[in-house]
């Protein structure tokens, strides 16, 4: 597939203001930095197009969105509610992506990985594009991963 | 107390009295761990009693996810120690390898994968597994889904303890 950045950002851009009611504004690639704590939500497409959608968010602001989403004090947000939070986010991100391919696609449910010191990888993957923005002073990131050897496979 | 065995093939928890797991949907990752550690890395594991996870956290530091979706849905995990991923992994692809190593994820994401798939040729569902994806380092916790229960399996091996979360259910025929 042919990948389209501008669309991701529209899509995301779309999600945050109606479920979050924040406003994101592009980042530059440079942006994406390291983070203390961080959230990175995964969800992965199968059928006609095979490949993840990762979410990278810094724990603060993971925070600040469960704190909206669940209508509660950011400081009593749990992980717990923190990873549903972002859960949401990614499968709403995707559930839209899943509309740009060819079907029949299917959305696994998300997983989430918060944590300080740990690397998230797809193996078996490659990197179609990655889409930095700003919100509220922090850097997110959303990362598209194609499959590998897909295009064979389909042929 | 993690979980209660209230009927021959389902493992009821207290904690969630409405969810309870039918056994047929976990007996197949529990053979397909012995089997695929056995035939492919030549490594006899043990198998535990599952029981239900009810805190979040990681059981180790080196974890392999793999997403089902279709008439199954939910996500599995392979979780191990450093050590035991490193054995293991040395075990499966016959060279040693360090987790900072590229292809270390690589080969944890080809044995979760081997495992969803066996499981999933024993479930027999019209079902689709996704690419794994893997998470390595220290200090993490792993949600899978709150929407399904998710049952651990304890395994053993020569080289360590390891373990199998399994957040899965059978969706009604699609």
């Amino acid at each position: 597939m042919n990948f389209n950045p501008e669309e991701i950002y529209q899509i995301t851009a779309t999600i945050w203001e109606a479920a979050l009611g924040l406003r994101i504004g592009p980042g530059s690639p440079d942006s994406i930095g390291n983070h203390a704590r961080s959230t990175a939500a995964c969800i992965q497409i199968t059928g006609a197009w095979n490949g993840a959608i990762l979410l990278g968010c810094p724990a603060e602001l993971s925070r600040l969105a469960a704190s909206i989403m669940f209508s509660s004090d950011a400081a009593k947000v749990t992980i717990a509610d923190l990873q549903d939070a972002v859960a949401e986010l990614v499968n709403m991100i995707g559930g839209n992506f899943k509309a740009l391919l060819p079907e029949t696609c299917y959305l696994s449910l998300p997983s989430v990985v918060e944590g300080g010191d740990y690397s998230a990888r797809v193996p078996g993957s490659t990197l179609l594009g990655r889409v930095p923005f700003i919100c509220e002073g922090h850097v997110v990131s959303i990362t598209v991963l194609e499959k590998m050897n897909q295009q064979s496979a389909a042929a | 107390m993690s979980s209660t065995q209230t009927h021959p093939n389902t493992y009821a928890a207290t904690e969630a009295p409405g969810q309870p797991i039918n056994s047929k949907l976990i007996l197949p990752f529990m053979t397909a761990v012995r089997d695929v550690f056995q035939k492919m890395a030549g490594v006899k594991t043990t198998v535990g009693k599952p029981f239900l996870k009810t805190e979040a956290g990681t059981s180790y530091e080196v974890c392999g996810i793999i997403g089902f979706s279709g008439e199954i849905t939910g996500s599995v995990m392979l979780s191990f120690s450093d050590a035991a991923a490193e054995k293991l992994v040395e075990a499966f692809a016959g060279v040693c390898m360090k987790r900072t190593d590229p292809d270390f994820a690589d080969a944890v994401g080809e044995l979760a994968n081997m495992v969803a798939g066996a499981a999933k040729k024993s479930l027999g569902a019209q079902a689709s597994i996704s690419t794994p994806s893997v998470v390595i380092g220290k200090g993490f916790i792993v949600a899978l889904t709150h929407a399904h229960p998710c049952l651990v399996i304890p395994c053993g091996s020569p080289f360590g303890d390891f373990a199998v979360e399994v957040s899965i259910k059978r969706n009604p025929a699609i």
